[in-house]
């Protein structure tokens, strides 16, 4: 089974292109066909770590983000995944479900709604200058938060589209609560 | 946050250095690629430089990670066609324009061309390459950066 078409839309193949390695260690980016390349390996683990524990952005702030970027890159096993450190600063899912829908959903709170812009700016248009949401951004985040924002898009952006290229992804899978790989 | 308080543009290093615990593991996540025994560095330029085209970064394009022939550069965006690019690079530049288009398009086909040439662990590394690189592409960018070289914060 390869790429399946859908009156004219493309959707993601269910055969997993390459064989994880044989490995249980517990870490699902070491048991993942991450753990394939030897070289990037001990850089993405440690990247991982760093997004959730060495910035100023809460869990339920990161985990928004990652979630904004799921529904855009189509990746449903990043789509069902919930990070316990995300529920647990107080994720909800009714908060999941407005950030989850196309646009900006009325009523979001302003902090979680500039979180959205941001997302859909990086994937949508980077290259286009939005002199507003730069404002915006200045007056609700530090500089510091700017740019926890931007790499933890960076990484999970570029992971989620890593995930979808592997093949394997089913059409849906159940809401899941996993912890950082550590 | 694009520019310095002299004023002038400012490197990934300088933005970063507000948060460098993370700006130092992205860099180096972003280095790793450039030793790979799976697949080669120019291939990997090879691949960044067209996500630079299609993305419209032009510091990203101008940026030299590795050495190219001119040539290559020039034809860049004309490979299919084009003599000068192996069956292997080619494999793996229709990877990058699918990946960048929209990573679920990519068919079983293109993925099994790229694994003849580099097999899975080849296959594996050129797709987090191209995530790493889309990303490093993005902060440009949205940072507006004086160059591309990932220099520590």
């Amino acid at each position: 089974m390869g790429l399946e078409l859908d009156e004219g839309r493309s959707t993601v193949t269910t055969k997993g292109r390459v064989n994880s390695p044989q490995s249980d260690t517990g870490n699902l980016i070491k048991d993942s066909a991450l753990g394939l390349v030897p070289e990037t390996l001990p850089h993405y683990l440690d990247l991982t770590v760093a997004i959730w524990d060495a910035g100023p952005l809460s869990p339920s702030d990161i985990e928004l983000a990652r979630l904004r970027n799921a529904n855009h890159v189509g990746c449903v096993m990043c789509q069902a995944v919930r990070y316990d450190i995300a529920v647990a600063d107080g994720l909800t899912e009714d908060l999941v479900d407005q950030v989850s829908k196309q646009g900006i959903q009325a009523g979001l709170p302003e902090r979680q709604e500039l979180i959205v812009r941001f997302v859909d700016w990086y994937v949508l248009s980077p290259s286009a200058h939005d002199a507003d949401l730069k404002r915006c951004l200045n007056e609700q985040f530090s500089e510091a938060e700017q740019v926890h924002l931007a790499l933890l898009m960076a990484y999970f952006n570029g992971f989620s589209r890593c995930a979808v290229s592997l093949g394997g992804m089913p059409d849906s899978m159940p809401r899941m609560e996993i912890s950082v790989p550590r | 946050m694009a520019e310095t308080a002299s004023g002038h543009k400012a490197s990934y290093g300088e933005v970063v250095e507000a948060l460098p615990e993370i700006g130092r593991q992205f860099a180096a996540l972003y280095r790793s690629f450039w030793s790979l025994e799976s697949v080669p560095a120019e291939t990997l330029e090879l691949c960044r430089l067209r996500l630079a085209q299609l993305l419209g970064s032009d510091v990203a394009w101008r940026f030299e990670e590795v050495s190219l022939a001119s040539r290559q550069r020039d034809e860049l965006s004309r490979w299919p066609d084009n003599d000068g690019f192996s069956p292997a690079q080619k494999a793996c530049l229709e990877l990058t324009e699918m990946h960048a288009m929209d990573a679920r398009s990519i068919t079983d086909a293109q993925a099994d061309a790229v694994k003849l040439h580099f097999g899975e662990v080849g296959f594996v590394a050129l797709v987090q390459a191209l995530g790493v690189f889309d990303a490093m592409i993005r902060l440009g960018l949205i940072w507006d950066l004086s160059s591309m070289k990932v220099d520590q914060p």
